[in-house]
């Protein structure tokens, strides 16, 4: 039942799970990539790395965003933007609960903001969820990579 | 299907991933260098390298204790914090009673960098104070495009700088590269919100002391 369905529809909702995810990543490197202190401010405020390596990963993280965002509105190298997406995904849930779980005061700062917030101005809960959903996409993705309107058209096929 | 994996194809792909790869390695190469501080930065008179390139105050009076305040021109907290403690840290200031260090980072944006070039030009004419405070006081909305050249000149007009450097500075951002030393500074120092008090090194209570003028007096006092 579930594989009919996959057949008949599933390459267009790999064009839904690209679009979203792609689109998700593309906004949330660009809303970033202009405001590079704030980005890396953003990453110091997990208080999960060293200083100098969040005050690094600020300022790539944005462009890597924007990167597999494009991969994957384009539809090009599907599978690897999908995978390199999803462990980014599963990274934000990381590092989101454990500020949670520690009692940080923050924003994610995923569409740029970030930094501490008030008490009680946190969206942990949302945030994760959100992240959750994107991972589900990019799960899909890694399983079927061959979408709608992809640039390139055929060759993840040769392994299928 | 397999073979429909045309040359073309291929070399499509390969061009994209190139290209997209190119604007990701360029873009984070920018960012990292644009956020590198200079070293040959020209910084104001009262600037202080060791106390992380912020404009200083009482630097000379000893035994008393020494106020960091990171803010960014642009947040509306930090206009919130100059409403109610600006008078405070003047006074402290007047009084020799502590040490000041103002770090004017620049996160929130291009303005915000207008803005701190704008508060050291005033900073050279002894009026950093004056500046700061008439700045909050008309604290424009952030990014909006308000803070011009022509806004940032009315305020030092309004606070009484007259001269024609003041105004060149302004125009010309003269102080551009420092507002980038004290930003890597401030990201170097871990500054993960604005305003951020430190005294004598150490953050005060932000639930409690940044927002309320008798615990923001009791607090640095030291």
């Amino acid at each position: 039942m579930i594989s009919n369905l996959i057949n008949k529809y599933g390459q267009w909702f790999g064009l839904l799970a690209r679009i979203v995810l792609g689109g998700v990543l593309l906004a949330a490197g660009w809303l970033k990539i202009f405001t590079p202190a704030k980005s890396q401010m953003a990453v110091r405020a997990y208080e999960l790395l060293p200083v100098s390596i969040a005050n690094l990963m600020g300022l790539v993280l944005p462009w890597v965003e924007l990167g597999l965002g494009m991969l994957l509105v384009l539809g090009i190298a599907v599978r690897f933007s999908a995978i390199l997406g999803g462990a980014l995904m599963l990274l934000f849930i990381a590092a989101i609960s454990q500020a949670w779980a520690r009692g940080l005061s923050i924003d994610c700062g995923c569409f740029g903001g970030g930094g501490t917030v008030e008490p009680g101005k946190t969206k942990y809960l949302s945030e994760i969820l959100r992240d959750t959903g994107l991972a589900l996409l990019a799960l899909y993705l890694i399983r079927y990579p061959l979408t709608r309107f992809a640039v390139e058209k055929s060759v993840i096929t040769e392994g299928e | 299907m397999a073979t429909n994996a045309s040359g073309g194809d291929k070399f499509t792909r390969n061009l994209v991933i190139g290209m997209v790869a190119l604007v990701v390695i360029v873009g984070a190469s920018f960012s990292y260098f644009g956020s590198k501080g200079s070293t040959t930065a020209a910084v104001p008179s009262s600037v202080s390298k060791t106390d992380g390139y912020g404009i200083v105050f009482n630097a000379d009076v000893k035994n008393v204790p020494t106020i960091d305040v990171y803010e960014d021109f642009q947040c509306p907290v930090c206009a919130r914090f100059e409403a109610i403690n600006g008078i405070t840290l003047e006074k402290a200031i007047s009084d020799k009673k502590a040490k000041v260090v103002y770090h004017t980072l620049s996160f929130l944006g291009t303005e915000s960098i207008l803005a701190a070039n704008a508060a050291a030009c005033a900073s050279d004419e002894d009026k950093f104070l004056a500046f700061h405070k008439a700045f909050y006081a008309n604290q424009p909305a952030e990014n909006a495009g308000a803070i011009t050249p022509t806004f940032l000149k009315s305020l030092g007009t309004a606070i009484g700088i007259s001269s024609a450097k003041f105004a060149a500075c302004v125009d010309n951002g003269g102080y551009s590269d420092w507002v980038r030393n004290v930003a890597e500074a401030g990201a170097k120092a871990n500054i993960n919100s604005t305003p951020t008090i430190f005294v004598n090194g150490k953050e005060i209570d932000r639930n409690t002391q940044y927002f309320n003028v008798e615990a923001f007096s009791k607090a640095i006092a030291g």
